[in-house]
């Protein structure tokens, strides 16, 4: 165990930030979340759902890559040359809901992440509400994302409801143990860490299995063998996450 | 080079010294690197522009702050050159995210900016401003003419904005003006008129107007008779005024709405300094209005207000749930009025627009202009009026327009989710007038009309959608039309993707993900009880050393379900099962998965709780 007095070599503050793109979304073998992703990258690049529609609901469970993809989603419209605006509820619910969504529907995409969080908010459902016919009318594209499924949200404003249920709407399905190790070395080498495989399995069969949390761990493991300067190893990676 | 070098200076020096750091540090860098250059060529040659310098802020700011944070609120930010070329200005949708920017970024912006200048020499200022929307329709009046607003939408609308142009929709949407200034002789007179400055034309639509009978939609002549706003339909006494032409309409962006098939039909009609735009959305017709026993009564209506506006049935108030097709009738008496009569003034619009618009002329000291505007319509179509509910100042200002349009003879459409009375905070003067006219009731289509509704979108979109599967969609989805074209389309989407025929087997893969109430995650504890409820053991059970075959299997499928449907940790798993090792866990896991391939019972077992579990 390391002395808690003996100096620490702090790690570069530019280790190479993994962007959500699509490429580095791991789709596994579904060919359901493939088709999501194919829907999601035409839309960014050519600004319209097939066939003609106007809004796409995505929803999967926690965990399932939904905030990656609408990550990625903004990122390759803002490249199209599109304009995209990406609404996080979990930071945003706490404010106006009147007020941030005002002028919203002049951008191209607007993208709505942890939906669920606003159903049943009075507020915040008739401000969507309006956002969407605005959108509509302007010719511009919503895509909202759910963690939960989009019928058993407790949307209490109808016309919203029908609204979200008369979107096209996708479920994103959440990797099981074994695509989740391939995307966990996968995303570990887009950061420049070789993360063997027995290693990666070693992590998986300890930790929490929330995507979330295990590329979280990621970077806990960086930081520590920068400092460190060793490669992941299961000893090394046993010490650094206490498990 | 100098400018990464300059930029960098610190962190490559960091590196110089830390060099025995580990390869895929310095590989990491490398990569960095690698973008800088990458976008440092991209931009090159373009250094001078204003974009530029942002896209380099952007890139920095990107490395910076957390992905989710960046496309909140930076990536939104559109930039534009100051008048003298010093000020870099950042335009936020909304003024929500020029104070957060403003607030949280700007410091930061300015920072970076200010460390490019360094090298480049081109000292900018940062200026953030909220995009200005004309947001108001009744804002045509030039006197107070918007450039920002022009400017703001042009930067909103995306650069792929151009697509729309390759259907050859959004070309015609686009050019509405030809109609409107073009002139017989008589109209070259009126065009000569000197404006007064404060033309302005209060109470349109009152009773002195009341004897404009041969304006109203029985007219459909064209004659030109008086110099007023307000008139009905066949009038073509405009009054164009030349520097009109570049007012702007505050949704420019509405022109990308052809490139979809059910365009908006942005027809303006300039009178006295006010463009009517429509808003009318053209694939809303008659024609691909399904009928049934639901909405006989409403689409009779509908076509007799067509046939007849200003007639009997005015107001026409049409009512029922949501996603029934109220506003489709609505848009097709707008388009038939549109294609039947020239130069008429349609406005469709929501009632929250309304509300919106009254709201901003009340900040904008433009009442009159308000006034002016929805008082000179020959027919205005209002959606959803219960959202007036307890909005009493747009109510009162509602009352005198609808007033002044009944007087005049011009045709009202009102919409609602429900029958007038039954609308709270609404006022009772504003309930019996929508008796006045006709109110009927849409009601969801039948069973019948939804395969009909089904197999006329399934034409619509060139797609052979057999019946058995579209009888498979009208029973699934039976709460109304909206829904049902939403699955149809999830269906289509699907069709395409897999490149398969519609049918059930298609149908009941694509509609899993909408139907679904699952892929809800569940506790521990609640898979613990629905096991031991379903194999008739204790919960104590699974926690028990016991091994028996009765309780361990049980307690096997629990493990395999809990890991299945949590995220929990396998050590966390076999820790709430007795305090077991997470091997035990993985064990269990291998084992249930074996069985559910050999062992019929066990399939049946899990398929049951799954089902119990996520429903």
């Amino acid at each position: 165990m390391k002395d808690d007095n003996q100096p620490v070599q702090l790690s570069l503050g530019i280790s190479l930030k993994d962007e959500a793109t699509f490429e580095n979304f791991y789709a596994g073998s579904n060919e359901g979340n493939v088709q999501v992703v194919n829907e999601l990258k035409r839309i960014a690049t050519q600004g319209t759902v097939t066939p003609p529609a106007e809004h796409m609901v995505i929803y999967g469970r926690r965990g399932c890559g939904l905030t990656h993809l609408l990550q990625a989603f903004c990122r390759l419209a803002h490249l199209s040359g599109g304009c995209a605006q990406y609404l996080p509820m979990r930071d945003l619910r706490g404010y106006s809901a009147a007020e941030l969504c005002q002028g919203m529907e002049h951008m191209s995409l607007v993208c709505v992440d942890a939906f669920e969080l606003l159903a049943g908010d009075d507020e915040w459902e008739q401000a969507l509400f309006h956002l969407y016919n605005n959108l509509r009318d302007l010719g511009h594209t919503l895509v909202i994302a759910s963690h939960t499924a989009p019928a058993a949200l407790p949307i209490g404003l109808a016309d919203l409801k029908s609204r979200v249920l008369g979107s096209v709407i996708y479920s994103v399905s959440a990797l099981d143990d074994d695509d989740k190790q391939v995307a966990l070395i996968t995303r570990a080498k887009a950061r420049g860490m070789q993360l063997p495989e027995e290693v990666a399995r070693y992590i998986i069969t300890r930790a929490s299995r929330d995507t979330n949390v295990l590329f979280d761990l990621l970077d806990r493991l960086d930081d520590a063998s920068l400092q460190q300067q060793k490669k992941l190893t299961v000893p090394f990676v046993k010490d650094v996450l206490s498990f | 080079m100098l400018w990464i070098t300059a930029l960098y200076r610190s962190r490559i020096r960091g590196y110089i010294k830390r060099y025995d750091a580990c390869i895929h540090t310095i590989h990491s860098v490398l990569v960095i690197i690698d973008k800088m250059f990458f976008h440092l060529i991209r931009t090159a040659g373009v250094v001078s522009l204003p974009n530029s310098i942002w896209d380099n802020c952007v890139s920095y700011l990107q490395g910076e702050l957390p992905a989710q944070q960046f496309n909140t609120w930076i990536r939104p930010l559109r930039t534009e050159s100051g008048d003298d070329d010093s000020s870099l200005i950042l335009i936020a949708p909304n003024r929500f995210v020029l104070d957060w920017v403003n607030d949280k970024y700007k410091e930061r912006i300015q920072d970076i900016i200010n460390e490019q200048a360094q090298v480049s020499g081109e000292k900018k200022s940062v200026e953030i401003v909220a995009a200005a929307r004309g947001a108001s329709a009744f804002q045509a009046d030039t006197r107070n003419p918007a450039p920002e607003s022009n400017r703001a939408d042009s930067n909103f609308t995306p650069s792929s904005a151009p697509d729309t142009d390759n259907n050859g929709n959004g070309g015609s949407i686009d050019s509405p003006r030809p109609d409107t200034v073009s002139s017989g002789p008589e109209r070259g007179q009126t065009d000569t008129q000197p404006i007064p400055d404060n033309f302005d034309i209060p109470a349109i639509g009152d009773s002195r107007h009341g004897g404009r009978a041969n304006n109203s939609f029985s007219n459909s002549g064209n004659s030109m008779s008086q110099l007023s706003v307000g008139k009905g339909f066949g009038s073509s006494n405009d009054i164009s005024l030349s520097e009109h032409a570049d007012s702007t309409n505050f949704d420019s962006a509405n022109r990308r709405g052809g490139n979809r098939g059910n365009s908006r039909v942005s027809k303006t009609d300039v009178e006295g300094g006010l463009e009517h735009k429509s808003n009318l959305n053209s694939s809303f017709t008659f024609d691909n209005f399904v009928v049934g026993k639901s909405n006989q009564l409403g689409l009779a209506a509908a076509t007799q207000v067509a046939e007849n506006p200003g007639g009997s049935y005015n107001p026409l108030f049409i009512y029922g749930g949501v996603g029934l097709g109220k506003t489709h009738l609505m848009h097709a008496v707008g388009n038939a009025l549109s294609e039947k009569i020239v130069d008429s003034k349609i406005v469709y619009l929501h009632s929250e627009r309304f509300v919106a618009d009254m709201v901003k002329a009340l900040q904008l000291n433009a009442i009159n202009d308000f006034k002016r505007y929805y008082r000179s319509v020959n027919a205005l179509l209002i959606d959803d009026i219960q959202f007036f509910a307890g909005k009493e100042r747009s109510q009162e200002e509602f009352f005198h327009t609808f007033n002044a349009l009944l007087e005049g003879g011009q045709q009202i459409i009102v919409t609602s989710d429900r029958y007038p009375k039954e609308i709270d905070g609404l006022e009772e003067r504003l309930k019996s007038r929508f008796g006045w006219g006709l109110t009927v009731a849409i009601e969801p289509p039948e069973l019948e009309t939804r395969v009909a509704i089904l197999k006329r979108k399934a034409d619509q979109a060139s797609v052979y959608l057999p019946n058995d599967a579209a009888f498979f969609i009208a029973q699934r989805i039976r709460s109304n039309v909206r829904e049902l074209e939403g699955a149809l389309k999830r269906v289509i989407a699907n069709s395409h993707f897999t490149n398969r025929e519609i049918s059930v087997e298609l149908v009941r893969e694509s509609l899993k993900d909408l139907l679904a109430l699952q892929d809800r995650l569940v506790s521990i504890d609640n898979i613990q009880r629905i096991v031991a409820e379903y194999y008739k053991i204790k919960i104590s059970d699974l926690h028990s050393k016991r091994r028996s075959r009765s309780v361990a299997r049980p307690r096997q499928v629990a493990m395999y379900l809990a890991k299945d449907l949590t995220h929990h940790s396998l050590p966390e798993i076999g820790e709430v099962f007795g305090g077991r090792d997470h091997t035990t866990v993985l064990h269990a896991c291998r084992k249930i998965k074996e069985l559910l391939e050999s062992d019929a019972d066990i399939r049946e077992d899990v398929k049951n709780l799954l089902r119990t579990l996520t429903t």
